[in-house]
């Protein structure tokens, strides 16, 4: 007996104009079965989830059919679709619904009318099974962004569901508490046998231990396989999809592999091995010239301190750092550990209490705020959302400039010219980060600070975002970006530093810095540092592979 | 409030908390005798201390000059009284009503203590589950609401912030019609955002089953013996205060004529009482102090 039995499911919104967001859908899900859904933004993946859950379900014209457990979906009641079927949303803050640890917990068996006494076992449990016991009795507002995900989980299964449905999870997440996530999810479902459909960005954590993959492209299922035989026909396909897949497929199709089609780092590690009985003729690339004094910086730090309160600790402990112009700088390192901080630093809105900051080689407070924001510096914060004060996207751009044609020429840029006349909260993550840099963009700023830019976005708009990047830095723009995206920061930086324990500690070009790294380092550089010496990208390895295979 | 978790009373059930705060704060705006106004500020400022360590003196030490001033004011609006001790601006400055006014001084500081306190042991979720068991739909919507203050004040200066550094915003040098423009910009932008919050928040409640069945609310708390002992002394002892309150035994009255209940007999047996209740908390608070040393020698 299926879980899940989708027959022939279409659906359209009443504003899409017939467009249907959903084509004959068919598709079947095992009890227990572990289900990745894949597919770039808007491609149905959403909405086809909540249909599997009546009262999520969004409202539109729909046909076909949902059985769950042989049942039509309408016949269930609303009472065990909320027991049975859990449904975990992307944004861990407004999913919660109370103020405490204990009470969140509680709150679906509060709704259920569940007594006393069951409550207190089953919230024990959960607190016990989650380890959520040490921050049982918290506020729910001093909780981190992957404890809060965390806690919605567990207010969930705590409902002892069969299905769990993960609508991208992690996107909000920094990588480690995305992984321990994950892990989590994948715990429930080995040692507890519930069934997970789940939707994500980042394939290196899911893929490789999923029975099965689907996916979609304008509201359709386009493939339906394991996630081994998925690579394989994406790359075949040449679909835009591939570009998501997990380093070790990417590398393995993009050099031509023979063998088995690795999935995790430590296949690869041996597929690489195999291929390379020997070492390689070529191991490495040549070295780069060692950084030369830089001249004119766009922007220098001096041993800045700062903390946000007269008895708090310092979050900036010395920082000292210097960006050449026109140069993407990148700044990776662990949550908390003052890189956001440092931004705010550069822009006068932390005002540190010792060191110098120099923009341009002018100190920052020299500046006349009019004077510093326009034309100058300018920053993308880490909540695209934050910078949205309008009805529209065009309306928030006019806010910033009144001129036509350079709004136009911007919008352009960041390909939002589509996207102009719609409410910026209707627009998926990547388009909102777009049209939040063309905001930023109206400022012409020669020195551009991001936050987090990749936060949710999917591996196909971070491509296009890097496209963004790179024209911005033709046009002379310098680029300082803090991120924890190491893959992003490997492939597309100039320089890349680690920040670490409120002081920016080495400072290196990506090669040499991700290449002499071994944990914190990309997977690329983690498969192929036993035969590449610095491989960091996929890129890199399918070069070093082919440099040796052929010539 | 991190100090209350190291105190004994807060660690009791909520009822016994809210049961020993309405005594003590119902008695305190009540009572107008001068012992027992000396011993609400006795028993309040000690637990006060307790709870909020070095930082309570502040607030304490700030409350004389309202004491001093809040007396000295009274006099000038209420002449009544039988002895003159001078006249200011043609009326008589009364002692009684100095002495009213110092009383009245008194309640309001007992009080302002014993909230304090009482902020401080009985937080948001103890008052909620509380009422939760009466009113589960009014508590549930308390409880949201205490989360959205501090999510709301986080947003609003995440838009600040935000906007600041494009260089938007009001900033020192902007004119009153800027600041104003601008907080409303920025007013909406947080409605907008709340709105489509709550959008999410409405979905998992209802993803969660809310609707479906009659709600029940998990209780933290239960009950021990040791709760219902302190139950029992706090019912007794405000039993034994109010009895002897009805007789006459904490009557003051100021104004015209001073007279003041004397602490003799019987009326001993009630200001005991009304001592040993506002002891309560402290005297849990060092027994378990004293408790925790004794045990721990042991090892």
């Amino acid at each position: 007996m299926a879980h899940f039995e989708i027959k022939n499911l279409t659906f359209s919104y009443p504003t899409a104009k017939g467009k249907h967001s959903l084509e004959d859908v068919t598709l079947s899900i095992e009890k227990g079965e572990y289900v990745v859904l894949c597919g770039k933004s808007g491609s149905g993946k959403t909405t086809l989830l909540r249909h599997l859950k009546s009262v999520l379900a969004p409202h539109g014209k729909h046909s076909g059919e949902i059985l769950f457990n042989d049942i039509p979906m309408d016949k269930v009641s609303q009472r065990d679709q909320s027991a049975k079927i859990g449904y975990v949303m992307q944004n861990p803050d407004d999913q919660i619904v109370t103020d405490k640890v204990w009470h969140e917990l509680a709150f679906g068996l509060e709704s259920l009318g569940t007594d006393q006494k069951t409550m207190r076992a089953r919230v024990a449990e959960m607190a016990c099974y989650f380890g959520i016991q040490d921050w049982f009795h918290r506020d729910v507002a001093n909780l981190s962004g992957g404890q809060k995900q965390l806690l919605n989980l567990a207010s969930i299964m705590a409902m002892q569901p069969e299905v769990l449905i993960l609508d991208e999870p992690t996107s909000q997440l920094d990588p480690i508490a995305a992984s321990d996530f994950l892990n989590t999810v994948r715990k429930i479902n080995i040692e507890l046998g519930t069934t997970v459909i789940i939707t994500e960005h980042r394939m290196e954590d899911i893929f490789p231990y999923a029975d099965r993959a689907i996916v979609m492209d304008s509201g359709r299922v386009i493939a339906d396989d394991t996630p081994r035989n998925i690579g394989k026909l994406l790359y075949e396909q040449g679909n835009d999809m591939f570009a998501a897949m997990p380093t070790p497929v990417r590398v393995f199709y993009g050099a031509q592999g023979e063998g088995d089609c690795p999935l995790t780092v430590r296949e690869g590690r041996n597929w690489l091995s195999k291929a390379f009985p020997e070492a390689p003729k070529v191991s490495t690339f040549p070295a780069e010239p060692l950084a030369d004094e830089i001249e004119n910086p766009a922007l220098s730090m001096k041993e800045l301190w700062f903390r946000y309160e007269k008895d708090s600790p310092d979050i900036l402990r010395g920082v000292s750092a210097e960006v050449p112009a026109g140069s993407l700088y990148a700044i990776v390192g662990g949550n908390g550990a003052g890189k956001s901080t440092t931004l705010k630093a550069i822009c006068g809105i932390c005002k540190p209490y010792r060191g110098k900051v120099k923009v341009f080689g002018k100190r920052v407070e020299k500046y006349k705020s009019a004077e510093l924001f326009k034309n100058c510096l300018s920053m993308l914060p880490q909540d695209p959302k934050s910078l949205f004060v309008k009805k529209t996207v065009r309306e928030d751009l006019t806010e910033m400039c009144r001129n036509e044609q350079k709004i136009a020429e911007v919008a352009e840029l960041c390909q939002v010219t589509a996207l102009l006349d719609n409410h910026p909260y209707d627009l998926s993550g990547g388009e909102q980060q777009r049209a939040a840099l063309a905001k930023v963009l109206l400022t012409e700023p020669k020195l551009l600070l991001l936050d987090e830019p990749t936060k949710g976005i999917d591996s196909f708009f971070k491509e296009t975002f890097a496209t963004i990047l790179a024209q911005l830095k033709i046009q002379g723009i310098t680029i300082v970006m803090v991120s924890h995206d190491v893959e992003f920061c490997a492939k597309y930086a100039d320089m890349v530093s680690m920040f670490f324990d409120g002081q920016i500690l080495t400072t290196d070009t990506p090669r040499r810095f991700f290449g002499s790294n071994s944990f914190y380092t990309t997977a690329a550089n983690r498969m192929s540092r036993h035969v590449f010496q610095n491989a960091v990208t996929a890129e890199n390895m399918i070069d070093l592979y082919k440099q040796n295979k052929e010539g | 409030m991190n100090t209350s978790k190291y105190d004994a009373f807060s660690k009791r059930h909520p009822l016994v908390n809210f049961l020993f705060f309405i005594g003590a704060i119902g008695c305190g705006v009540v009572i107008q005798h001068p012992a027992y106004l000396i011993a609400g500020v006795m028993g309040g400022g000690t637990y006060y201390l307790l709870l909020n360590g070095k930082k309570g003196w502040k607030m304490i030490l700030g409350m004389l000059p309202m004491f001093v001033i809040l007396t000295v004011i009274n006099p000038l609006l209420n002449a009544y009284g039988v002895t003159v001790l001078f006249h200011l601006f043609g009326r008589p400055y009364t002692l009684e009503a100095l002495m009213y006014g110092a009383a009245i001084a008194g309640v309001f500081v007992v009080m302002l203590l014993w909230f304090g306190c009482y902020n401080a042991v009985l937080t948001s979720d103890k008052f909620t589950s509380l009422f939760g068991n009466l009113i589960p739909a009014l508590s549930l919507l308390l409880v949201m609401v205490l989360r959205m203050i501090p999510n709301f004040i986080r947003k609003a200066k995440q838009i600040i912030g935000a906007r600041k550094s494009i260089g938007k915003g009001a900033g020192d040098e902007s004119t009153t019609k800027e600041k104003v423009n601008d907080g409303m910009t920025v007013l909406s932008a947080l409605t907008d955002w709340a709105l489509e919050g709550s959008v999410i928040t409405g979905d998992s409640m209802r993803a969660r089953g809310y609707g479906t069945a009659k709600r029940t609310s998990f209780q933290i708390y239960r009950m021990t013996a040791m709760d219902w002992t302190l139950m029992g002394m706090i019912v007794t002892l405000l039993f034994v205060v109010i009895a002897c309150g009805a007789n006459g035994s904490m009557t003051a009255t100021f104004t015209p004529d001073l007279y003041i209940a004397p602490i003799t007999g019987l009326n001993t047996l009630g200001f005991i009482a009304y001592c040993a209740f506002l002891l309560i908390p402290t005297a849990l608070h060092i027994k378990e102090a004293i408790q925790w040393h004794i045990s721990r020698s042991k090892i």
